[in-house]
């Protein structure tokens, strides 16, 4: 008989195993058991071998590692937003993503290698230029979570690789203002029609020294342009109103044609619209909600 | 061969060999016949078939029981037998909280779930604490207001 899953009690044992069979890992299982699930009473089928990597320890941590905050791959996110050292975006990010027995089973390493177009926890992370560490059995390497996600529910995960943790570079100066907003159709387990995070950091004349944005379940991948953003920076908040128009147009520009594309492109311009408004009125140091 | 799924079930040892993939919720029910976690969607959306997993509430339609491993494992027919329980099931019953009644054995999960974190939880508290699971009879008021007075009553047990 074929082994067609595997239960690895060590990180060392499973970087083996997906070596050597090219079984694909199984967290939380919040996304993969309902995929593949076939009814009460019958075991859920998968077209895969697969392991369950959910009880290896060595991936749950949360460590802060010179500027950066390193969540491992296996952390629920009920323990993210559990964390005050995790940044606020993540953590509420977090905090929504679905009921209490939801998050204590999800992790950041499954929501994010599912990559999903509407999955939460990417948004903030890609807005924060978070990065992310493969792992195989012979090296390691490290690349933007921009860049392995490539499209929808598609990443840059070779058959021998895991993703080993999630890092989040901190800003060199807190963000003066950070947002982050779901739009779903119930409080609980909802799956997000629209999500968007942004930050900006002020001076201390008023000048816009860092902004950025990013947008879910509004294209194949998260939304985001350094670009567009440019157009803000160094501009005085005084400014903001004279400029808004200007940025919502170019940020228009980026969000995906396809898919409801009215409601969702109204609801990001009203929401960027406020957060920018919100900035604009002085209140220095706040999160915007 | 598939080796042995050992586990603590209700402050029991127990050991199960089956396909690592099987749902909890189907081991639950077919092999150790605790038919009080209730399946409805399958998918982890209504929180029927909750319970306990190292004192974390999960629902069991989502996890392999190959994920259980090691961990301790507290259905509703475990925490019956508590105070902590007995006092919710007792104020749920006192409170007309159940009409039906599917949806309550993952109710008084969560409630447990809630009250250990948070003895004395506000109603928004309430609400939130049991926004994963969905009754479809009550209009959870009565369910709120039973986990307010199970609060009340069990005092010092939480």
């Amino acid at each position: 008989m074929v082994e067609t899953s595997y239960i690895p009690q060590t990180l060392e044992e499973a970087l083996r195993i997906r070596k050597e069979t090219g079984a694909k890992p199984l967290a939380g299982g919040t996304d993969l058991m309902v995929m593949h699930r076939r009814g009460t009473g019958v075991v859920p089928s998968f077209p895969w071998p697969v392991m369950i990597i959910s009880s290896l320890e060595e991936l749950k941590y949360i460590r802060r590692e010179g500027d950066d905050i390193v969540i491992g791959s296996g952390t629920t996110c009920h323990a993210i937003e559990d964390d005050p050292s995790v940044p606020y975006a993540v953590r509420t990010a977090a905090s929504l993503m679905g009921a209490e027995s939801l998050r204590n089973l999800a992790t950041i390493g499954g929501n994010v290698c599912n990559a999903s177009p509407k999955a939460d926890l990417p948004v903030p992370l890609i807005m924060m230029d978070a990065k992310v560490t493969l792992v195989s059995a012979t090296g390691s390497r490290t690349l933007l979570l921009d860049e392995f996600i490539t499209g929808p529910k598609e990443t840059d995960l070779k058959d021998d690789e895991l993703l080993l943790e999630v890092r989040i570079p901190l800003p060199e100066k807190d963000y003066s203002h950070v947002w982050y907003r779901k739009i779903g159709t119930r409080k609980a387990n909802a799956i997000s029609k629209l999500s968007l995070s942004a930050a900006v950091t002020l001076d201390a004349d008023g000048f816009i020294k860092d902004f950025r944005s990013a947008n879910g379940a509004s294209g194949p991948k998260v939304a985001r342009s350094t670009e567009v953003e440019k157009i803000l920076e160094g501009k005085n908040v005084t400014e903001i109103p004279s400029v808004l128009e200007q940025f919502l147009d170019a940020y228009d520009a980026i969000l995906s044609p396809h898919a409801m594309p009215t409601y969702r492109r109204l609801s990001t311009r009203r929401m960027l619209a406020h957060f920018l408004t919100e900035v604009a009125s002085g209140t220095q140091n706040m999160i915007v909600t | 061969m598939i080796d042995e799924i050992r586990f603590t079930l209700n402050n029991s040892e127990v050991a199960i060999t089956c396909d690592p993939l099987k749902r909890l919720l189907d081991v639950l029910r077919e092999d150790f016949g605790l038919f009080g976690t209730k399946e409805a969607c399958g998918e982890g959306e209504c929180g029927a078939c909750s319970v306990l997993m190292n004192g974390r509430l999960i629902t069991t339609c989502m996890v392999p029981v190959g994920a259980v491993k090691g961990k301790e494992i507290m259905t509703i027919e475990g925490l019956r037998e508590t105070e902590r329980g007995k006092t919710i099931i007792e104020a749920f019953a006192d409170g007309g909280a159940v009409q039906c009644g599917f949806c309550i054995p993952g109710m008084v999960v969560a409630a447990e779930s809630l009250l250990s974190r948070n003895a004395k939880p506000t109603e928004d508290e309430i609400r939130l604490g049991i926004a994963g699971n969905l009754c479809r009879c009550t209009g959870y008021d009565l369910i709120v207001e039973s986990i307010k007075l199970a609060s009340e009553r069990g005092e010092g047990l939480w």
